[in-house]
């Protein structure tokens, strides 16, 4: 919204910017256009002005002319009579020499014309010239006035007639000739006033109205005309700076004036005239500028409103491919085991960094039974969801077969079947997988090309050993088990490339050498911490770098031999007592409250082996990890599921209850988990209590 | 197991102590001689626990004692013995005190 108001608002100010200039250049243009017709009227008018006053002269000498007839002496008191029948000021009668033989004016007799120059071209008369004008008003020689002269030639060509004229004469003559003078109006818009002096009556054609009969009428203030007084312009010249405006009939006007003959002349221009043509440009102008800048800034604005959508549209992609993201880190996350194993005998605590969103490691560990833990760490070749995905398949192949078989290499081999069978995106995977036989401390484990883990006992070294390649990689794959040995208080640390390939500001690798000096520091730690020793070592050696791989990590601690005892029994009723006696025995140390559930299952189950298999000996272990107690019965009669029967229904009433069935519903009700198995022709039957 | 046989008229009390199980529950079986009884009580104040052969003896006995029109009842049983009772749905079958 703000961003439209900039649009608009700079779209405006362009406009209001070009309209300024036009409207500038435009009032420029009209005024000096203006001007030049101001000029050529004052012009014009002059020309009028002074032809009008040649053609009188003119007419005046040929009176004179036609008078004398020839050049001779006349006496001054005949000429002066003609003067005087005339209105003539002067009339000279001139030889063929130029001289003034007759004069009515007593100063110029006997005058040689050919000696000033301003009565030099009337000598030209007697040389053929029929015709010479003084053209201004000038000073008379001998007086006051001013004077205007025209000369024309006698018939015989041996002298000429020169007549003058004042300049105060020109009051009469111009209200006598005004209307033969010049039309007042010229063209539309121009046109002419002329004013009395010294009363201001208009004499010329009245100004638009015909009522007005002076300038004070029509509203001029002479006050404002610069002109004033001064007489008419004998050039043409430009005389702009003259222009002066006044408001006739309350319309403004431009005007020029000048002085002549006692009369004031007014050239009248209505402003309006000419600023109406550059008004007319101007809104033409203010209309198409309106609509080119407009549609321009409605095209800008949506063009920046498009991108605003493209770039929200791009912001939801993007948030949508996090989601998604994130909900395959959840899946993925909620694949990895979430709680950490508690005994007293192990311990083990794994973590992955995702260089991604989602990684390609994976790690896992899960009890086989009370004395096997199998835990493993993985790299699946690739990132992103991809890899998750295949991860998932990896993981929960590889986590299927241990549970069946215990053994880590047929594990590897079987998984590596099935994914060699399922594996469009050709991806492939190393894993370290090992089960620790709490009883032994011996780790069996199988190597499909991964990194060789550490052994952390008084000093640390690298298990080398590989089963086969990489799984996924070649179908028909046998891994070779193999196994090493771990004592009470030794630990094992696996991990990925991650870590090893982890690099530093300077591109150089973490290395085998820096982990295991990192671990040669974690002494009597547990895995939790020697987990975090690594992965603060990494963190601080790759500091400033981007984490390029995932990092995995996983340290098992093995702690102590768990109280693992087993032993058999006759299938009698002296075998079952055997049996709870060898329970009161192992489990000495359990409160008597805790035991008796652990009595119950035993006389139930080993009542169950008495009765109904044809067992030729039983067998009791018991294990506990501490919070847990595992009894498993193993028996060698015929197969015999005791949890395939259903529940006795308890809701009858007591005469018409089943006496049997109950045992195995004690059981179940009294242990947190039941199991059975048959294997190597044997019945094993597993219960576990919780304290 | 140890059983304290109290015969006191028609009413008898079987004070058991110890483990009733596979083993034992056939001597507390031995000692439902309920001629002539019409009150018969369990006295399982110092019975550790019982398994289903023992809860087949008082279901042997339940029934015995509602033919004779008499009344059969379990004295002071603890936690263990009655959540046993609670699991197999008993616990309204047998009159607990």
């Amino acid at each position: 919204m703000k961003r439209r108001a900039w649009i608009f608002g700079a779209a405006f100010a362009i406009y209001a910017v070009l309209l300024s200039v036009a409207w500038v250049v435009g009032t420029r243009q009209a005024r000096e256009k203006t001007e030049r017709q101001l000029d050529y009227a004052v012009g014009d008018m002059r020309i009028s002005l002074n032809g009008v006053i040649d053609t009188m002269l003119e007419h005046l000498a040929s009176i004179a002319v036609h008078h004398f007839k020839k050049p001779a002496v006349y006496s001054m008191e005949e000429v002066a009579a003609v003067a005087e029948a005339f209105d003539i000021d002067e009339i000279n009668v001139v030889d063929r020499e130029g001289r003034i033989i007759a004069t009515n004016d007593r100063d110029c007799l006997g005058v040689d014309m050919k000696v000033k120059a301003v009565t030099r071209p009337f000598v030209e008369l007697t040389n053929g010239v029929t015709r010479v004008v003084s053209q201004p008003f000038r000073r008379h020689a001998y007086g006051t006035s001013r004077r205007k002269y025209l000369g024309v030639p006698f018939p015989d060509g041996n002298g000429y007639v020169q007549v003058g004229l004042d300049e105060s004469r020109m009051d009469r003559m111009i209200s006598s000739q005004l209307a033969f003078l010049f039309d007042p109006q010229v063209g539309e818009t121009l046109c002419y006033l002329c004013a009395d002096m010294k009363t201001g009556a208009l004499v010329s054609a009245h100004f638009e109205d015909g009522m007005a009969k002076t300038l004070d009428e029509i509203g001029f203030d002479a006050s404002k005309s610069p002109g004033a007084g001064k007489p008419l312009p004998e050039e043409r010249v430009v005389e702009t700076e003259k222009t002066f405006v006044q408001t006739l009939h309350g319309r403004p006007v431009f005007c020029r004036d000048f002085v002549f003959g006692g009369h004031r002349f007014i050239i009248v221009e209505p402003k309006a005239e000419f600023f109406g043509t550059r008004d007319i440009i101007l809104a033409t102008m203010a209309l198409l500028l309106l609509v080119v800048l407009g549609t321009f800034a409605f095209f800008v604005d949506r063009v920046f409103r498009d991108a605003d959508c493209l770039k929200r549209f791009y912001a939801a992609e993007e948030e949508r491919r996090a989601r998604d993201m994130n909900i395959a880190k959840t899946v993925q996350n909620a694949a990895l085991p979430a709680t950490l194993p508690e005994s007293p005998f192990y311990g083990i605590y794994a973590s992955m960094q995702a260089a991604k969103d989602v990684g390609g490691d994976f790690y896992d560990y899960f009890n086989l039974d009370a004395t096997h833990v199998a835990f493993l760490v993985a790299d699946v070749s690739g990132k992103g969801i991809t890899a998750a995905l295949y991860m998932m398949t990896a993981k929960t192949i590889i986590k299927d077969t241990l549970l069946a078989s215990e053994d880590p290499a047929a594990a590897l081999t079987k998984a590596n079947a099935e994914l060699c069978a399922r594996n469009p995106a050709n991806m492939f995977l190393s894993v370290w997988v090992g089960v620790l036989d709490l009883e032994t401390g011996v780790v069996t484990y199988a190597n499909a090309g991964h990194n060789p883990p550490v052994v952390i006992k008084d000093s640390t070294r690298f298990v080398t050993g590989r089963s086969g390649p990489v799984l996924a990689f070649m179908d028909g794959v046998s891994y070779k088990p193999m196994s090493l040995a771990l004592s009470p208080g030794d630990a094992l640390f696996l991990y990925t490339d991650g870590v090893t390939e982890a690099l530093d500001s300077k591109n150089e690798l973490f290395g085998e050498n820096r982990l295991t000096d990192a671990l040669n520091t974690v002494a009597s730690l547990g895995p939790h911490s020697i987990c975090m020793v690594v992965r603060a070592a990494v963190a601080a050696f790759s500091e400033g770098v981007p984490q390029a791989d995932d990092i995995t990590v996983l340290a098992v601690r093995y702690v102590a031999r768990p109280k693992v005892l087993v032993r058999s029994f006759p299938p009698t009723q002296a075998g079952i007592s055997a049996a709870s006696d060898f329970l009161d025995e192992v489990l000495a140390d359990i409160g008597t409250l805790a035991l008796s559930p652990l009595h119950i299952i035993l006389d139930e189950v080993c009542s169950n082996i008495v009765k109904h298999s044809d067992a030729t000996v039983f067998e009791l272990d018991i294990s506990s990890n501490g919070g847990e107690t595992t009894l498993t019965f193993v028996d060698d009669g015929s197969p015999y599921d005791p949890l395939s029967h259903e529940d006795p229904d308890t809701s009858l009433p007591a005469g018409e209850r089943p006496i049997g069935g109950l045992g195995i519903m004690m059981v179940k009700k009294l242990a947190s988990s039941v199991a059975y198995r048959r294997t190597h022709n044997r019945n094993f039957f597993i219960v576990k209590r919780s304290s | 197991m140890k059983i304290e046989r109290e015969l006191d008229g028609a009413r008898l009390v079987l004070k058991v102590e110890g483990r009733l199980d596979t083993n034992t529950s056939p001597d507390l079986e031995a000692e439902l001689k309920l001629d002539g009884v019409k009150e018969l009580v369990f006295d399982f104040a110092e019975l550790e626990y019982i398994s289903s052969a023992g809860l087949r003896v008082l279901m042997i006995a339940q029934k015995a004692m509602m033919a004779a029109g008499g009344s059969m009842s379990v004295s002071s049983p603890n936690a263990g013995v009655k959540n046993v009772f609670d699991i197999t749905g008993l616990s309204s079958v047998f009159t607990i005190m």
